[in-house]
């Protein structure tokens, strides 16, 4: 006798409603649609529970990204999620042949979806609250929110912080200071914070950036209105400062910031902090500073691999109302690799040239010419052998010269295979070039350094850990 | 300031309010105990800025004042002081000296003017309620209390106040436990509030067994008149979850257990589940109800238990932890499970109004 808390249960099989990737169902579309799945999941719950929960749910919102259910009121999201929500997925797998995300809205909300829409246009699909105009924080883009940004691997732990830290503020991670490359989502993931915590509890907000904190704080002492400066920012529930890198090098800045910080903290309002890095590489920063910025949660926040940045541009250009073949997503995926903003900027480009060409999808070529600046900048932040070379060298403790030298010794010889391996890796370079590179080598050796290094990575847990490190390290 | 006090009273003074002082608070003055003498009393208060509970002691005033001084700590010494009058002198600067018998502690505290006042709340609903009666029902419903944070609408009791009946619920999205207590009161004070876990694991501390409890609701906050003894707490903000929905209609099977003789057969059998195979299944049959349990590669068990059972045969199975609380909860001889089909909740119920909604777990 096998007991498990997940069914494993064998159910009918209805026939499939396959989902055109940028179509937008209609009312009748969505009723059959939820047909077919309360059809899969009466299979696996008695009357009494199907009655009880699933009966009264209609299904007002379907994409490619998500399923949206309406429900009478909050007790079926509590019970469905905690309870019925393994059952729903396996559903919605059945039905749609793939995974969405599942939200509820409750009856009478604003978010109701209009009958027969051509178009949709972008509207937050439902938050699972009542949508009253939001109070508008200054200085936050009221399109940074919460619905608006698209989760990967990359950001899905910064996300869950931030979104715990908007349900509960200042109960779950204080301070919370996320970090990350340019154009990943740092500033975005804060306003979100902001506008969910201004929208659901009347608390206060403030937003502003390190060097808007530094110039305010100048002025303060300059025409002595120093009371008011920090009234403004020690009153406040809930404080988001961007870009903290900004106070490197500014002593009196610090320490004014210092005692913000400690006056928030200690009167349990919510920190929540940013930087280009993470504490600890922040030299120049007073150590106080940087314990108390690591005193909560410190999260990274990572470029995108190529399927989120594929859903990114997907969900921008449905915000734009904009129809692009899978392969124009594809190839500015696969092209700008490094920084969202350089990503949805493009999107924009080639958005633009197919309205003022009247619908015209450009080719490749054209693209190329479009976006020809800007595929000039992310192929100058190509990764080179020699970067490569130097990482290594430095994390092992070797030599540079070692990286190209005929010593055998596994202490120098395994770091100059994982060089070699990550050059394959990373990018483009033939294998007889990477040979040359790494003091005239063989390609074969080069080809031989790359399995070596794969099947250590595949058996050993620190083989593992280091070239993943080495790489997140150089394509940062 | 100064007074004096006996030992035992200043110790049980102390212990009440102890309780509520957080261990690893930021602020300093939070470690502490308000000291405020006067009129013969002695007044002890303590806070986490959530929670806070006042208490008074009888103690010769010579003069009168208030200070802070470290709750832990000055429990500590109270504690192990000789069985006498203990004289507390504390100076302008914070400085308390204790001497009681051969003993002299000094100590230093931090000045009255830091610590942050209790709320005080005008125009509040209040409610007369008896102490033995809310102590019970405390005690039905508070291990059903969510603990997981993100969900923070859970992490409290909901204290519905409507038509003359306080319905008091507990939930965590997997069971759900709720007791109803008939209480007077004007259809003006109709009121649904939460009740946050700190405050209710003090309140059951303070509740004694006789008397009554003066409960008052304000804007966000809520207090409890114990006896000379005040617990204030903040309110957890947010709609709790329509909870009526839960409760199932009804039952199929209405069983009768001997409720002392069901939790230790079922406990007996769960010493055989595992983290991994975390469930106990029953087996209906005939006049019999058959408890197991097992986890692969450890081992198995299995206990008969003699029922009057006429119904169909089939088989549930529940998280033994979540079924065994509601039974060490209870007290009477007796408990009613009502159940539908294996995919369908139980409830446990009792001649009382209190009921348990418990979710089953998948028999694969």
């Amino acid at each position: 006798m096998m007991l498990s808390p997940v069914s494993s249960r064998f159910f009918p099989h209805p026939k499939p409603l396959l989902t055109p990737v940028d179509k937008t169902l209609n009312n009748a579309d969505l009723k059959t649609t939820w047909m077919a799945i309360t059809t899969a999941l009466r299979a696996d719950v008695s009357v009494d529970t199907y009655d009880r929960w699933f009966k009264d749910i209609d299904l007002v919102e379907l994409d490619s990204q998500q399923l949206t259910l309406r429900v009478p009121n909050n007790i079926y999201q509590l019970w469905i999620e905690t309870n019925y929500i393994s059952l729903l997925r396996a559903a919605v797998m059945l039905v749609l042949q793939e995974t969405r995300a599942i939200r509820f809205v409750f009856a009478g909300t604003a978010a109701e979806p209009p009958p027969a829409p051509a178009l949709q246009p972008a509207r937050k699909a439902g938050a699972a609250t009542d949508e009253p105009p939001e109070p508008r924080v200054t200085g936050m883009n009221p399109r940074n929110t919460f619905d608006a940004f698209v989760v990967g691997t990359n950001n899905q732990l910064a996300h869950a912080a931030c979104k715990a830290v908007s349900d509960a503020p200042a109960k779950t991670y204080n301070p919370l200071f996320l970090y990350g490359g340019v154009g990943l989502g740092k500033t975005h993931l804060m306003n979100a914070i902001g506008h969910a915590i201004a929208g659901k509890k009347k608390a206060k907000v403030v937003y502003l950036s390190s060097e808007s904190f530094t110039n305010e704080f100048i002025d303060a002492i300059q025409n002595n209105t120093l009371i008011k400066f920090r009234k403004r920012y020690r009153n406040a529930d809930v404080l988001l400062i961007d870009d903290v890198q900004f106070f490197v090098g500014k002593v009196q800045t610090q320490e004014e910031f210092f005692h913000t910080f400690n006056a928030l903290f200690d009167g349990h309002k919510q920190l929540v902090l940013s930087s280009d890095r993470p504490p600890s590489e922040m030299a120049g920063l007073e150590t106080r500073l940087v314990s108390r910025f690591e005193w909560g949660l410190t999260v990274e926040l990572l470029a995108p691999d190529v399927e989120t940045r594929v859903a990114i541009l997907r969900k921008k250009a449905q915000g734009m109302e904009v129809k692009l073949p899978n392969e124009v997503l594809e190839f500015l995926a696969e092209r700008i690799r490094s920084n969202v903003r350089r990503l949805e900027g493009a999107l924009m480009r080639v958005a633009s040239y197919v309205s003022l060409h009247e619908g015209r999808i450009p080719t490749q070529e054209k693209m190329e010419h479009l976006l020809k600046d800007i595929l000039h900048e992310e192929a100058r932040r190509a990764i080179t052998i020699d970067q490569i070379q130097r990482r290594v060298a430095e994390h092992f403790d070797v030599r540079l010269a070692d990286m190209t030298s005929k010593r055998r010794p596994a202490n120098i010889a395994f770091p100059r295979q994982i060089a070699m391996y990550l050059a394959r890796e990373l990018t483009k370079i033939s294998l007889s070039e990477i040979g040359d590179a790494f003091g005239g080598r063989d390609h074969g050796t080069v080809l031989h350094a790359h399995r070596l290094v794969k099947e250590r990575v595949l058996k050993d847990e620190k083989t593992r850990n280091v070239v993943s490190f080495l790489d997140t390290q150089l394509t940062r | 300031m100064k007074f004096s006090v006996s030992k035992e009273k200043l110790l049980a003074g102390l212990q009440t309010v102890q309780n509520v002082v957080s261990t690893r608070t930021t602020l300093p003055i939070l470690s502490n105990v308000l000291l405020h003498a006067s009129d013969g009393q002695l007044r002890l208060t303590t806070t986490d800025l959530d929670v806070g509970v006042s208490g008074g002691i009888e103690a010769q005033i010579e003069k009168p004042g208030a200070t802070t001084l470290p709750a832990r700590r000055l429990a500590n010494i109270v504690r192990e002081l000789p069985a006498a009058e203990v004289q507390i002198d504390i100076d302008s600067k914070n400085v308390a000296s204790i001497r009681c018998g051969q003993s002299f502690f000094k100590i230093l505290g931090l000045p009255e003017e830091e610590f942050p006042p209790l709320p005080k709340f005008e125009g509040a609903k209040t409610f007369t309620l008896n102490q033995q009666a809310l102590r019970d029902a405390l005690k039905k419903t508070s291990y059903s209390i969510s603990t997981d944070e993100t969900r923070y609408v859970l992490n409290g009791i909901l204290f519905s106040f409507k038509e003359n009946k306080l319905t008091m619920v507990a939930t965590d999205g997997r069971r759900l436990a709720l007791v109803d207590l008939e209480v007077e009161f004007p259809r003006s004070q109709e009121v649904e509030i939460i009740v946050p876990t700190k405050c209710v694991t003090e309140l059951g501390r303070l509740l004694g067994e006789e008397g009554d409890v003066k409960m008052s609701v304000g804007e966000n906050q809520v207090a409890f008149e114990i006896g000379g003894t005040l617990l204030v707490s903040k309110l957890i903000e947010g709609n709790y979850p329509n909870y009526r929905q839960v409760i199932p209609g009804e039952a199929k099977e209405r069983i009768t257990l001997e409720r002392e003789v069901f939790l230790n057969a079922v406990h007996r059998v769960s010493l055989l589940s595992s983290e991994k195979s975390n469930s106990v299944k029953l087996v209906f049959s005939k006049n019999n109800i058959e408890i197991a349990a097992n986890t692969p590669d450890v081992g198995e068990a299995r206990e008969s238990l003699a029922v009057a059972y006429k119904g169909r045969e089939f088989s549930i199975a529940f998280n033994p932890e979540f079924l065994q609380a509601p039974l060490r909860a209870l007290s009477n001889d007796e408990v009613y499970l009502d159940l539908i089909d294996e995919m369908s909740p139980g409830v446990i119920k009792i001649q009382s109004p209190f009921l348990y909604v418990l979710m089953p777990m998948r028999i694969s």
